[in-house]
């Protein structure tokens, strides 16, 4: 039992968890939009968006956080003028973005002297340096991020089975499309501070992706997606302290991890199914 | 004879390239009006105005006596099964009443109307029993079956099809095909796409496409040998047969013809 519990004896380690379990609830409820849509590689490259707000919100003393949520309103709409300016594919806008706000950020922190330091806890997050006041915005933006998602249920379902069936059913894809976006730039902009830019995308991906494997309905996936997210928290805290690894690292690798495990587990479960057919 | 959907001098463009040229076409109310040309013709884009959902270049389209987008609410549109991902984790019941959503709103629960609807829906398309079964555990004609079963389970004046029957096992082809048939008995007005001349020549009006509105009307007076040949663009077509196109109604899968 104490090796479960001794993790978390301090005040630092408990809003390790608290700020752990706030990301991984937002990002599992977002992150299963971002599945089921197939918008992954936008996720990714939108995580890396955030970067070079981040880091002029060090380089100037700012709040991290309007930082973050000014440049991933610049992500969004450089995506979109590219999109409507060009006839490129939505891939390539995204790809060119990612990168260009990733080297902006590196270019903008290389500015301060701690640099490694400061470039380090931006992208892998500094699990043990959460606040209580990190950990109250972290909980407004969670139920901000949770309460809209319930809200937009149906408008968002209907947009990930198609847009066009969306707009014929009165469900403005469009507006839904917005939705989502705002939802996952508040879920990237209340998880960074725990798991860091780069490692938030393993929660906003892999819980959900594992979920799609054993879910036969949304919400059900949303729910198997949020306690896959907070188990990869509580084990990815308690083994960083036990093996003295990196928090953010260990919490971010837990559910891909799983995502292999279970699928191995499905895979082998259908194989079996059809020998038993196969035999009657 | 009223009209249900009015074009005058319909210009559509997909991005930069027209699809439509400037077009005159009517589609009768009650009626089963099928859409057939080549491939890229413009039949697909014609459907997408009729919902609403491409805006025209220039010229007016009249759907329901208000603009496409206006009418929205009295149309149900089934897309083709393959351009439905069916990677979203829904059951055949789940995915059929969704078509009550525009009723509901946000939060609306389903009436017992609502159900009632679905229920009738799954019943006439018969798929009651893949009620539980996921889109992923379906074959293409069963999930062509749940999208129609969708379509009809929605309030609906007029059902645009977007390739129904396009390669679907017998028995969905059929139980698809009697229910475009059945539709306009209960008053509805069914507007399909075809790559198919049989399938085109048991409908009640038909237009043909070609990058514009090359005809519509009465099948024996669109589907003829030179109106075919304008919109194909082969001299070759069908020289082998009579000059006469027009098959016996029989001919085609489960005539329903009035």
């Amino acid at each position: 039992m104490e090796w479960f519990l001794d993790p978390f004896a301090l005040g630092f380690q408990q809003r390790a968890l608290a700020g752990g379990i706030l990301a991984g609830l937002m990002t599992a409820v977002v992150g299963t939009w971002l599945v089921l849509r197939g918008m992954s590689f936008f996720g990714d490259a939108f995580v890396h968006g955030v970067v070079p707000g981040v880091a002029a919100a060090v380089v100037f003393d700012i709040n991290p956080l309007l930082g973050a949520a000014a440049a991933a309103l610049v992500m969004v709409l450089a995506i979109e003028l590219v999109n409507r300016q060009t006839a490129l594919g939505e891939d390539t806008s995204i790809g060119l973005l990612f990168v260009g706000m990733l080297a902006l950020g590196v270019i903008i922190i290389s500015r301060v002297d701690s640099y490694s330091g400061s470039l380090t806890t931006i992208l892998f997050g500094d699990a043990l340096g959460v606040t209580s006041q990190d950990l109250i915005i972290q909980a407004v933006l969670a139920v901000v991020v949770i309460s809209a998602a319930t809200l937009f249920y149906r408008p968002l379902l209907a947009l990930s089975f198609n847009a066009d069936k969306a707009q014929l059913w009165g469900l403005n894809p469009k507006r839904a499309h917005a939705a989502l976006l705002v939802l996952i730039a508040a879920a990237v902009i209340g998880s960074f501070q725990s798991v860091g830019t780069l490692l938030v995308f393993g929660l906003l991906v892999g819980p959900p992706a594992t979920a799609a494997l054993v879910s036969r309905t949304v919400p059900r996936m949303v729910l198997t997606a949020a306690i896959i997210s907070v188990f990869s928290v509580w084990i990815g805290l308690t083994l960083s302290f036990h093996l003295n690894t990196a928090g953010s690292a260990t919490m971010a690798i837990v559910p891909i991890v799983l995502f292999f495990v279970v699928l191995a587990f499905t895979r082998l479960r259908t194989l079996r199914r059809e020998k038993v057919l196969s035999h009657v | 004879m009223s009209d249900v959907v009015v074009g005058h001098n319909v210009v559509i463009a997909r991005g930069s390239q027209i699809a439509i040229a400037a077009s005159d076409f009517t589609i009768p109310q009650g009626k089963i009006t099928a859409i057939i040309g080549p491939n890229g013709s413009g039949k697909s884009t014609l459907l997408h105005a009729i919902a609403g959902l491409l805006p025209l270049s220039s010229g007016t389209l009249t759907v329901l006596d208000e603009t496409p987008v206006a009418s929205q609410p009295r149309i149900s549109y089934v897309l083709q099964y393959t351009t439905v991902p069916s990677g979203t984790p829904l059951t055949v019941a789940e995915a059929v009443a969704m078509a009550r959503y525009p009723g509901l709103g946000l939060f609306g629960r389903p009436s017992r109307e609502d159900k009632k609807y679905v229920t009738s829906a799954m019943e006439r398309l018969k798929i009651t029993d893949l009620a539980k079964r996921h889109l992923t555990e379906l074959s293409g004609g069963q999930r062509q079956r749940v999208y129609v079963a969708q379509g009809i389970a929605q309030d609906h004046a007029i059902l645009l099809l977007d390739e129904p029957l396009t390669g679907l096992d017998i028995t969905s082809a059929k139980t698809i095909d009697s229910i475009i048939h059945e539709e306009p008995d209960r008053g509805c007005s069914v507007v399909l796409t075809t790559h198919d001349l049989e399938e085109a020549r048991a409908a009640d009006h038909v237009i043909l496409t070609a990058g514009r509105v090359v005809a519509f009307g009465k099948p024996q007076d669109v589907l003829t040998t030179e109106n075919l040949t304008n919109a194909y663009g082969l001299g070759s077509l069908h020289e082998h047969q009579s000059t006469d196109l027009i098959l016996p109604a029989e001919h085609h899968l489960g005539d329903h013809s009035h």
